[in-house]
């Protein structure tokens, strides 16, 4: 019967003996390409996709491990650098490289803003005014209406930057600062530098609150 | 280094299948019992997905209870007891010798089903604990880790005591296995049942466990059966043979850090999943590698056993692939946690594991019992019964996963419109396990049948003595 057919799947037949599978698969193991260096495409290509493949791990790892920290549950978010923060860093440069970074996406370079939009900073009365009112804004964030050199903007909402639950930024409050100081001192502003210790008393006297309105720093400022 | 085949080449069936015949059949009898056990337990527990009503005044049957009684039967029942069969045959067949201490084997056999039947009561009767792939009450955990050691200590001694000092990937693969289950299984144990972890940390290890018991244990086991079957029936050595010893360590090394993509999207560190994302990127190799290595399959010329390797290699570099795909965080956002995680999970157990362990079964069964099987005919049957059923539960649980997906990120959608979204898609799933169910029980009546007439009759099989395998091929 199976010489008929060949294949009769109540009992297959076995293509090779189990010695001669070890044997075969041994030899192949010990195999050099042929023709010397001329190396076979398969193995170039899977070792080109493996190295590919650990290359854009180790890449994905550094953007988005947040530091391997144990508190931190956006993969987006980056922590402070500890060991950065004993060295002595000039504010202007910290809070430019930092305002470059992140507010300037909707404040743009200049500081001017966008029309309609985004508020302006140069020349602003909320950023050369009262700086502990500037500084509630930039950690804890500000939502409606913002009525800004006597233009009224409501498009979109200062989000927030401090170490506050639900913050997408979690900057400390020497960051705060250094760029607060930057921004009050660009775009044609004279106003005074701000102090982290000003920052982190300010934080401290506020705790974790949400978002504040145009009334709510008014009725305080 | 390489023996030449002895003058006389040994015949294709010897002492090694003859000896293993009783404890190798009460592991496959028990294996194929709890699958369609299991079968039946999944078909309620389906039905009662899209119609809640349904046996839900029987305590013992409620939603819950049959969810953890189909899987923890399905893992604990099918999957462990074929498994151990298949690694055990496999082992001894490489090894050149019988099987030793095979009373332990039978023994173990024993006690570990009278276990997991003790834990379904207990899970039945409300001692479950709510740990995915880890529901056995506590109880039975220790008794489950002891009978399973008794088990697999035959497939260690045919390791250690094998003939020659060469070895073939199939060995590599049943050998981790075997070593690698007690070790999170033990752990799992500790940590969530005994000695639980609090916080985050539990959930962690639960997800590092349900990983580890595919990646490190359940995997390896159907490459082990894979590896083997398919150059053992096509006769064609495997190619880029070299390059297989570098994904079984991509396997082993990287397989269980991808267990943090079942919380993409949830309340833990963002390193542990962005660590499980870029592992199963990595482990993109190790799919590539095995289905280059294994694509033979898929040239069985009418080997059943081969079509049936076929298909679970198909589903188990697709179920790597959907993997990868699904711990991209934007894509998560719409998978995670729907009916898509059951999909890719249905799509490793039915469509790899069990694909390729139907492949063994019916490549070893005849040279155990010295029995042909009764009818090409059911085995037709069981073959297109399997696929289908396990194409469409698969497909119809991923479009229901996709449409929940989606449902669930608009705030508008009411949990309500949601369930009448899925429901045709879930009515599907049901069907298509009505059918893996059906085709379970032929091959259980078909295993039964051929195991009873292995006493009764004389046996009928007859083997060819198989051609020398050549190192030439690739």
């Amino acid at each position: 019967m199976s010489d008929q057919n060949p294949i009769d799947p109540r009992q297959e037949q076995a293509g090779a003996s189990d010695e001669s599978l070890l044997a075969a698969h041994e030899k192949l193991l010990g195999k050099k390409p042929e023709d010397g260096a001329h190396y076979k495409l398969l193995p170039l290509a899977l070792l080109f996709v493996f190295s590919g493949l650990i290359f854009y791990a180790g890449t994905y790892l550094n953007h988005y491990s947040g530091h391997y920290d144990a508190s931190i549950f956006n993969e987006n978010a980056h922590p402070s650098n500890a060991a950065a923060e004993t060295v002595k860093i000039d504010p202007m440069v910290l809070g430019k490289k930092n305002f470059e970074l992140v507010c300037a996406t909707c404040h743009q370079v200049t500081g001017l803003g966008v029309p309609g939009v985004y508020p302006p900073l140069a020349g602003s009365e909320w950023v050369n005014g009262s700086e502990e009112r500037v500084i509630r804004i930039v950690i804890y964030g500000l939502k409606g209406d913002v009525k800004v050199e006597g233009t009224n903007y409501n498009a979109a909402a200062m989000p927030v930057i401090g170490k506050v639950t639900g913050s997408g930024y979690n900057w400390s409050d020497e960051k705060i600062a250094a760029v607060l100081t930057y921004v009050r001192a660009s775009f044609g502003n004279k106003a005074p530098a701000i102090t982290a210790e000003k920052v982190a008393e300010i934080h401290a006297k506020e705790g974790d609150r949400k978002e504040w309105s145009q009334e709510e720093l008014l009725k305080i400022h | 280094m390489t023996t030449a085949p002895s003058a006389a080449t040994p015949a294709e069936v010897t002492e090694i299948d003859a000896s293993a015949r009783c404890s190798l059949l009460l592991l496959l009898g028990s294996a194929l019992l709890w699958l369609v056990v299991s079968g039946a337990l999944a078909l309620v527990n389906l039905v009662q997905l899209h119609t809640p009503s349904f046996l839900a005044d029987c305590p013992l049957l409620t939603f819950g209870r049959t969810q953890a009684l189909q899987e923890t039967t399905f893992i604990y029942g099918w999957a462990a007891n074929a498994g151990l069969a298949v690694a055990l045959w496999i082992l001894a067949r490489l090894g050149g010798s019988p099987l030793r201490s095979l009373n332990w084997v039978s023994a173990g056999t024993v006690f570990w089903n009278l276990a997991l039947t003790l834990g379904l009561v207990g899970i039945a009767t409300g001692d479950a604990m709510s740990n995915a792939w880890l529901h056995l009450p506590r109880y039975v955990l220790p008794m489950m880790l002891v009978a399973y050691g008794t088990i697999a200590v035959a497939g260690v001694l045919a390791w250690t005591g094998r003939r020659q000092q060469m070895t073939f990937a199939s060995q590599w693969y049943a050998v981790a296995a075997l070593f690698l289950f007690p070790w999170i299984f033990s752990a799992a144990q500790v940590m969530l049942v005994f000695t639980p972890e609090r916080g985050v940390l539990q959930a962690l290890v639960a997800g590092w466990f349900v990983q580890g018991a595919w990646t490190l244990w359940l995997a390896p086991l159907a490459l082990a059966s894979a590896y083997y079957l398919v150059p053992k029936v096509s006769g064609r050595a495997i190619p880029s043979y070299d390059f297989a010893a570098l994904s079984f360590w991509t396997l082993l090394v990287v397989g269980a850090w991808t267990g943090g993509r079942h919380f993409i999207g949830g309340p833990i560190p963002a390193w542990v999943a962005s660590i499980a994302g870029v592992s199963c990127a990595l482990l993109l190799f190790h799919y590539i590698v095995v289905g280059i290595n294994l694509r033979g399959a898929f040239s069985g010329g009418g080997s059943t056993v081969l079509k049936f390797v076929a298909f679970g290699l198909g589903a188990y570099v697709l179920g790597g692939f959907l993997d990868a795909l699904t711990a991209i965080r934007g894509v998560a956002l719409i998978t995670q946690f729907t009916y898509f995680s059951t999909a890719q999970s249905q799509l490793a157990l039915n469509g790899a594991y069990s694909m390729m362990m139907f492949g063994a079964i019916y490549f070893l069964v005849p040279r155990i019992t010295g029995q042909a099987w009764a009818s090409s005919a059911l085995i037709r049957a069981h073959y297109l019964a399997a696929i289908i059923g396990t194409i469409g539960l698969v497909v119809a649980l991923a479009m229901a996963g996709w449409v929940q997906g989606h449902d669930l990120n608009d705030p508008a959608v009411t949990f309500a419109a949601i369930a009448t979204h899925t429901k045709t898609w879930l009515q599907i799933a049901t069907a298509a396990q009505a059918l893996l169910l059906l085709g379970n029980l032929l091959l259980l009546g078909h295993l039964l049948k051929s195991a009873a007439s292995s006493y009764l009759a004389p046996a009928n099989a007859t083997f060819r003595q198989p051609p020398t395998m050549e190192a030439s091929v690739s």
